[in-house]
């Protein structure tokens, strides 16, 4: 009999707790405006930002000295390439190099007065690339297009100075290339950027939009002489848990739906690769979303007031995205970071949402990462439930507390009556 | 009093709200101290090492095992051995390796018969700078076999190395990296990370500095203070905030371009003054969403959402001109894109004035903007009108 009765207050405790919660976050513009707005506008923003993700045809200045028939075709060739576009053709470096400045061209290509005759003694003939290093992706396609079409022009010349050294046109081939190669860069062909940049994002907005809204009703909750984990009174101090879970439950499902919205519908909108199973990513989300509940539940504790957060947390967002090791290698990672990247949801949410949605892993491609969130949750959650603790009791011996931090004032020389006379006029 | 004598009562009484509470100091120094204490140390190393690569080998031969140790003694690369394609595809798949090169069984045997096997590789292209550089350090490898299999064979017909080097190697592309020499991604990505977040604190602390008046209805007070001016208000408040944002400012860019010694070819001197005139911008801009929202919890929503943007927007990652024509009008809004290129002009190129005398405009133009709305922040002080949170 008691049991059952115990069950059903829970139960109804529970659904009370839950009920208000939702109350609480439907009332609210601010929590409102970063769950709906951020939540689902942000997603298709970023998308917009990146919806190419790919810079073709980086301009670049051509500065031909040598003037031969080899040089005027390797200029044909890098303009040819879906890198680099040959924007320029100027007379001398001085005039390349303003161009530059002027980022006109973001590159320089250089034949020198030579380049001809070596490539007519049998020799090698240098010419030189100026990269533009404001962005790496100007380097990069500058290089690329060069590169590629330098090996291409490798094999042409070989294959005539093989000739004229006396071999057939297939033995020479065999000897310039002896080991051919195939690559492959089956998830992302184009080193396209927004196709990992996009993947992590929309992980990281699901975490930070949470945590932020949460802690937004939080210090609302404080303000108002309230407190966010109030228990039941008949309860006296008892039923962390059904607070945690009760509160928790109304995040968690306001979350499932605008994930499911961030994980599923946006990338279809824009056609970010969706190669993964359905059911192995939804399972993906339900650990992410859980784990990213008792998450915020516990560091939005440390949020006394309800504008605190932007100005204390709004520059992890940046750094989660580093901690997720999709642009930096986690390997690279120094130790101590490392071990500060396993404090998050979104290292391992992001991981594993790569490796399941864009590049279509099956469920164990992100078998480590959900490991490492179930034990994350259960942690967080064990932190959420202490939490509730501690704010009990802190509510409990509020004047000592009080009395602690005006002694503590005085004695730092602080005269509160006087501060408040100079800053409110009273 | 006489209106100097009244802006320093109300910096003053700044400062003893700063010191009543500590949010003010932990959500601008603190924040910018952790934020540089981590970027400057997680990107430490300038390039990424020892990428891991998943090797299948196939033919297990001495030409295969000394692909792999060159290989793994390149400095971008680290060689983890699968026995399996699956296995390795599977580790691939999860972000483990960052690529899969495959030797087929015989390739010692056909490269010595002259029968061109092929060597394979995967590279994963979601795990971005990782991708690239595998890729980067297989074609290397490859085309140094490639070359190594080249010269025996004209040794064995018996070419002088000079005449080797000019059948091997026709064409060389000698790579001049302006402003960065050694692809440093510390100098790259801290050299424009560290002022976003700090725009980003300028114009939060700000929008809070000022709301908070509001919020905690005192701003009936702060107008006593100062003789019913708001421009006197504000300029009390901006005396103290300009300066200790303009410190860490220059402590930043010390720090960058002084203390740590990242590459510049212009004067450290202009940077200070991109970072001044970008500081100054930025608190423009949060005066100007207090002004148009004068309903603290809002206005830093909307700040929060605002700042965020400058990261991607400055252009400094995906360039401007990959992006949407309508998106890359917008980027003129953000401060940092400005601050952007200046930093190109002068740090890059070394260009001077001649270089960026037009940011410089661009972000004073900036300061103009928050007097739209002073009268309303002004009617908003007086009578308390808005929603408080």
């Amino acid at each position: 009999m008691a049991r059952k009765g115990f069950i059903k207050t829970w139960l109804l405790d529970w659904w009370a707790i839950f009920c208000h919660e939702l109350k609480q976050i439907f009332s609210d513009g601010g929590v409102l405006l970063i769950f709906f707005v951020a939540g689902l506008a942000y997603p298709l923003l970023y998308n917009v930002v990146y919806l190419n993700g790919i810079l073709s045809d980086t301009p670049i200045a051509v500065v031909d000295d040598a003037d031969c028939s080899d040089s005027r075709r390797f200029i044909r060739e890098i303009d040819a390439t879906r890198e680099v576009e040959v924007a320029a053709k100027c007379v001398n470096m001085a005039e390349a190099e303003r161009m530059m400045q002027e980022r006109k061209v973001n590159g320089i290509v250089y034949f020198p007065r030579d380049f001809g005759e070596k490539l007519a003694r049998n020799e090698t003939a240098k010419l030189s690339l100026y990269a533009d290093m404001s962005s790496f992706l100007y380097y990069k396609n500058a290089m690329i297009g060069t590169n590629f079409v330098m090996l291409h022009e490798i094999g042409q010349i070989q294959m005539e100075r093989y000739s004229l050294a006396g071999m057939t046109e297939q033995e020479a081939s065999q000897v310039i290339k002896p080991l051919g190669y195939e690559d492959n860069n089956p998830f992302n062909r184009a080193f396209n950027y927004s196709f990992f940049l996009i993947s992590a994002i929309l992980m990281i907005i699901i975490q930070q939009t949470l945590f932020y809204g949460m802690s937004l009703l939080v210090g609302t909750q404080r303000e108002r002489n309230h407190s966010f984990a109030s228990l039941p009174d008949k309860l006296e101090g008892h039923g962390m848990v059904r607070v945690v879970l009760g509160r928790g439950g109304a995040y968690w499902l306001l979350y499932l739906g605008i994930g499911l919205y961030i994980t599923f519908i946006v990338p279809a909108i824009f056609g970010i690769p969706q190669r993964g199973q359905f059911t192995d990513i939804l399972a993906l989300l339900l650990f992410f979303i859980t784990d990213c509940v008792f998450f915020s539940m516990t560091w939005s504790t440390l949020i006394t007031r309800r504008e605190s957060v932007f100005l204390l947390f709004l520059a992890m967002s940046p750094i989660c995205l580093f901690l997720t090791g999709c642009s930096w290698p986690t390997v690279a990672f120094p130790g101590f970071w490392k071990v500060f990247s396993y404090l998050f949801p979104s290292t391992f949410g992001v991981q594993g949402y790569i490796n399941l949605s864009t590049a279509g892993g099956d469920i164990s491609a992100a078998g480590t990462q959900m490991r490492i969130m179930i034990i994350q949750t259960i942690i967080y959650f064990g932190a959420a439930c202490a939490c509730v603790f501690a704010e009990n009791w802190v509510i409990r011996h509020k004047e000592e507390i009080r009395e602690r931090r005006d002694a503590l004032a005085r004695k730092a020389g602080i005269d509160k009556a006087d501060d408040a006379r100079i800053i409110a006029g009273e | 009093m006489n209106n100097w004598q009244r802006i320093l009562s109300v910096a003053r009484r700044e400062l003893r709200i700063i010191r009543n509470r500590p949010l003010y100091f932990m959500g601008s120094i603190g924040v910018i101290a952790f934020c540089a204490i981590f970027f400057l140390t997680f990107l430490d190393h300038g390039l990424p090492d020892d990428i891991p690569i998943g090797v299948v080998d196939e033919d297990y031969s001495t030409t295969s095992r000394n692909f792999c140790q060159q290989l793994d003694a390149t400095q971008l690369g680290k060689v983890v051995h699968y026995n399996s394609f699956s296995s390795a595809r599977e580790d691939m798949t999860s972000g483990k390796i960052a690529a899969v090169c495959v030797i087929p069984e015989g390739m010692n045997e056909d490269i010595q018969a002259f029968r061109q096997p092929k060597i394979t590789f995967y590279v994963n292209g979601l795990y971005f700078v990782s991708g690239a550089l595998a890729w980067k350090d297989l074609l290397t490898m490859v085309n140094l076999t490639n070359g190594a299999v080249q010269r025996e064979v004209l040794r064995a017909k018996g070419y002088n190395d000079a005449q080797i080097m000019g059948m091997i190697r026709p064409i060389d592309i000698d790579t001049h990296q302006i402003g960065n020499v050694t692809t440093n991604y510390n100098y790259y990505l801290s050299g424009i990370l560290l002022p976003g977040i700090l725009e980003m604190i300028v114009i939060l602390v700000l929008i809070y500095s000022l709301g908070a008046e509001l919020k905690f209805g005192t701003s009936r007070h702060l107008m006593d203070t100062s003789g019913h001016s708001l421009v006197t208000a504000l300029m009390g408040k901006l005396l103290v905030w300009t300066l200790a944002f303009a410190a860490i400012g220059f402590v930043i860019i010390m720090l960058l371009y002084h203390w740590l010694h990242f590459p510049i070819n212009g004067s450290i001197f202009n940077m200070f003054i991109a970072m001044f005139l970008m500081i100054f911008a930025s608190e423009a801009i949060g005066i100007f969403i207090i002004e148009m929202l004068p309903v603290p919890r809002l206005a830093l929503s909307v700040g929060a959402l605002y700042s965020v943007l400058g990261f991607s927007l400055s252009g400094f990652t995906l360039p401007l001109e990959a992006m949407p024509p309508y998106i890359q009008g917008l980027a003129a809004m953000f401060p940092i894109r400005h601050y952007y290129l200046f930093y190109v002009q002068e740090v890059i190129f070394g260009a001077g004035f001649a270089g960026w005398w037009r940011e410089v405009i661009y972000l004073l133009i900036f300061l103009f903007v928050p007097l739209i709305g002073l009268n309303r922040l002004k009617k908003a002080y007086i009578h308390q009108n808005f929603p408080k949170e």
